[in-house]
């Protein structure tokens, strides 16, 4: 009887010590109701949680390309220079620029920056950043974004001089990115690296990280731009599975979540929550390991290309909310040219089975598509092994773990692969770096001497205008010749709590937090 | 006694050693490797080049291999190739937590089997034994991530609950300490109590079936001093050993439940190691988490002498 009774008791115990957990939560969400129907608003923190899918390995922003990192050094570390919504160059730590010759750019910094150390910002941290940056010990990723310097010279506190081997078109685009972040000596030399400090002299600084649970970046009280930024905290809680990001952003523990298309009609009719999305300057692709036989012929390819329907692929993959898009998509502006209206991207299989024909494959073959663990290529590369099927192409998909997709993908131990390519935002990013013959993400094999010229010629021509013909040539040649089929342009979400004012992503600063308000 | 101990304790050389070389040899057979994995579609073949060097991967494997286990054996893990920094401190840190999570999934799940299992195996196909049998077979077969994420789903859509997210630790503020790891407790507590359930009732009938019990019975003892003066006692060696694998392999860290509920514990710190294909913290972990298996191991026989005083660990047995 006694046990019995014990038995019950602990029960009851266990039970109300998860109900009374249960019950905090409501309760202070119905105070905050309460709250706001006074009318003095109580203060609300100042804090923005983010609930992020991974975790940084490090912050060093010369070292680092991984998303999770650079969302969080992004801001932490400034550039000299910026781009607008309209990808206009706007200063950041340099005030103005010019550009006395086509090797020579003299930049004037900005005074009284301050690196969160308290140090004045001078030019020697840019002489000394971008030294750093390519000196090959620093094994620094965006060396090729600047080893056309040539000089680096120092002409007063606030100015210095940059001189390049011959004309670079997109340097200043490439002094956009925070692989160019300014850093300052003397915490890189006191620490060996930047990996587990920071230091920079952007809108937040490093103040706490728990490995594999939270960062903590408090605002920078000496933020060059005048009352900025308007949070107290960014608090980063990584959070690895969607479902538990999902159930932290429902009950308010975070504020903000990125998350893919598919998760919409989770938060459907949830009126706490907020979808904010912009277009990506992403492009899906289906890339061809071009050293095969089969893929060589580029019949074969565009016969591929005449076989898929982009538009159903959008429309089962995105829920009709992506563009049809080419490796130049169209959130780069000017740059890009009209995919859709393309012939190669209308469907017509009469015409995909001639080709097939044509190339010695009147029967199609049996082939594989390699896909790696996003959701929405994964699915792409099932509607693709579908709609091949009606040219006679047998392809079976091969799901990869993301070391074996990258290790698939750099040693060409692929037939067809399907997968998703930031384009950046100069077209000497999106053309050269992915097809021209020396390209280092040109891992298809793709080589084309009319494509390399263009290419080459596209990095030293500085008017604007006669750059826009001579990659707008090249994109027609590359897509004529179908290394890869483009596929999609994306849209990105975020889903975030109502209480987050002012937050517009787009895409090229899609994490501008600096005038966030919480409600 | 103690030789015996001195013996296991020797053991572990071999074990531990075999172990690392196996981790090693894995790390070099998985597809992908740890460069690709930081630069991606930035690599270059200097940018290789400059990494190797600076990581030490451009020399022979054996190399590599005597240079980091030179090191290990003076309790040098070195560095985490992605993160730069000290493994040892690392795991140690990410150990506490893991153990404390380990200890309240292990007395939970006692204080929700034992007396579950007594009670069945003393109403023996009785409507509660029945109970008792079909929850021990749902917390044995439902796997502890579908449980957690439909404990998840259903506290953040019903109650409007999600446990605090950022982990704080049980001496800096015990009592948010204490709910953020409460949940996971009870998640992993209640799928290993399924299996020590089953165990207690089936150890405890066989004991009762015993002759001895009989004596004891015929003797006129009362079932409450014939349950928990005679049977329960040895019924108990069946139930530490499932005990001990249990604790040995939740202090390897449960790594589903840290991934969702974002617990910083040992078994994400393995896991982040294996999908960056950073070597130094896969074997510097997996090392670890042998040594913690083959102490707990260790540890459970010789609570064995103490339960049964007929077991003796006699050297040079």
């Amino acid at each position: 009887m006694r046990k019995k009774l014990l038995l019950v008791i602990s029960t009851i115990l266990i039970l109300s010590l998860i109900f009374s957990a249960c019950a905090k939560e409501p309760t202070e969400n119905a105070d905050n109701l309460g709250a706001e129907q006074h009318e003095e608003k109580p203060k609300v923190e100042q804090v923005l949680k983010y609930g992020t899918d991974a975790e940084p390995s490090g912050l060093d922003p010369h070292t680092i390309s991984a998303t999770a990192a650079i969302r969080i050094f992004g801001q932490i570390y400034n550039a000299l220079i910026d781009v607008d919504d309209d990808m206009n160059f706007i200063p950041e730590l340099a005030e103005s620029w010019e550009q006395p010759n086509d090797v020579t750019y003299i930049f004037k910094l900005r005074k009284g920056v301050k690196f969160h150390n308290g140090r004045e910002m001078v030019a020697d941290d840019v002489k000394y950043s971008f030294e750093r940056v390519l000196d090959p010990a620093t094994a620094a990723i965006g060396q090729s974004y600047y080893n056309m310097i040539e000089s680096i010279e120092v002409l007063g506190d606030y100015e210095v001089k940059f001189t390049l081997k011959e004309p670079f078109a997109p340097f200043l685009t490439n002094l956009t990115s925070l692989y160019g972040a300014i850093v300052p000596k003397e915490v890189v030399e006191e620490n060996g690296n930047l990996m587990q400090v920071a230091c920079g002299t952007g809108p937040f600084k490093l103040k706490e990280w728990i490995p594999d649970n939270r960062i903590v970046l408090v605002k920078n009280e000496d933020y060059f731009e005048e009352g900025k930024p308007t949070l107290d905290a960014i608090e980063y809680y990584v959070m690895t599975d969607e479902a538990s990001r999902i159930a932290a952003l429902r009950t308010g523990n975070v504020h903000l979540v990125k998350l893919p298309a598919a998760s919409k009609p989770l938060v459907e009719g949830n009126e706490d929550i907020v979808i904010k999305s912009y277009q990506s300057n992403d492009y899906t692709y289906l890339g061809f390991n071009l050293t095969l036989d089969k893929f060589k012929d580029p019949r074969v390819r565009q016969a591929i290309s005449y076989a898929i329907n982009r538009q159903e692929i959008i429309d089962m993959t995105y829920d009709g909310e992506a563009e049809v898009s080419g490796f130049v998509p169209s959130a780069m502006g000017r740059w890009a040219i009209d995919y859709a209206s393309e012939d190669l991207y209308k469907q017509n299989i009469e015409k995909a089975k001639q080709l097939m024909a044509e190339a010695g494959y009147p029967n199609g073959f049996e082939t594989t598509i390699a896909v790696g663990l996003l959701d929405d290529i994964r699915s792409t590369g099932e509607i693709i092994q579908k709609q091949l099927e009606a040219i006679g192409i047998k392809a079976e998909i091969q799901n990869l773990e993301t070391g074996q997709y990258i290790d698939a993908w750099s040693n060409k131990k692929h037939e067809m692969m399907a997968g998703r390519n930031g384009a950046g935002s100069d077209p000497n990013r999106a053309v050269a770096f992915f097809f021209s013959t020396e390209g280092s993400a040109n891992v298809w094999g793709y080589s084309n001497p009319d494509v390399d010229k263009l290419c080459d010629l596209g990095k030293k021509t500085v008017d604007e205008d006669e750059r826009e013909k001579i990659y707008k040539e090249a994109q027609k040649l590359i897509l004529n010749d179908c290394p890869n089929l483009f596929i999609a342009s994306p849209m990105e979400y975020y889903f975030v709590r109502k209480e987050v004012k002012n937050f517009n992503p787009w895409t090229f600063n899609a994490e501008d937090f600096k005038e966030i308000i919480i409600e | 006694m103690r030789a015996y101990i001195i013996r296991r304790l020797m053991l572990l050389i071999p074990i531990l050693l075999g172990i690392s070389l196996m981790i090693f040899l894995i790390m070099q057979f998985i597809p992908g490797d740890v460069i690709s994995g930081m630069l991606g579609i930035e690599e270059t073949p200097e940018l290789r080049a400059q990494l190797e060097k600076k990581l030490g991967l451009d020399q022979p494997l054996y190399k590599q291999y005597i240079n980091w286990i030179s090191k290990a054996v003076r309790g040098d893990f070195g560095t985490s190739f992605r993160t730069g920094k000290d493994i040892f401190p690392e795991i140690m840190s990410r150990f506490k937590i893991t153990f404390q999570l380990t200890i309240m999934a292990a007395i939970i799940s006692w204080i929700i089997a034992i007396p579950l299992g007594i009670l069945s195996a003393m109403k023996r196909n009785s409507i509660i034994d029945g109970f008792v049998r079909f929850i021990s077979l749902l917390g044995v077969s439902v796997p502890s991530f579908a449980l957690a994420t439909l404990a998840i789903l259903l506290l953040s859509k019903g109650f409007n609950y999600y446990p605090s997210v950022g982990y704080v630790d049980i001496t800096v503020d015990p009592i948010r300490n204490l709910e953020i790891m409460f949940l996971p407790a009870i998640i992993l507590g209640s799928s290993m109590a399924g299996s020590v359930m089953r165990m207690t009732r089936s150890s405890l009938l066989e004991t009762l079936r015993q002759d001895f019990i009989k004596t004891i019975r015929a003797k006129g003892a009362s079932e409450k001093v014939v349950l928990f003066v005679h049977s329960l006692k040895n019924a108990l060696i069946p139930i530490i050993t499932l005990i001990g694998m249990q604790i040995g392999s939740l202090l390897g860290g449960a790594v589903v439940i840290e991934q969702i509920f974002s617990i910083p514990g040992l078994g994400l710190m393995t896991l982040t190691g294996i999908n960056q294909r950073d070597f130094p913290v896969v074997q510097g972990c997996v090392l670890f988490i042998a040594f913690v298996y083959v102490i707990v191991n260790l540890t459970v026989d010789i609570l064995y002498t103490y339960i049964d005083p007929r077991i003796t660990y006699k050297a040079g047995r």
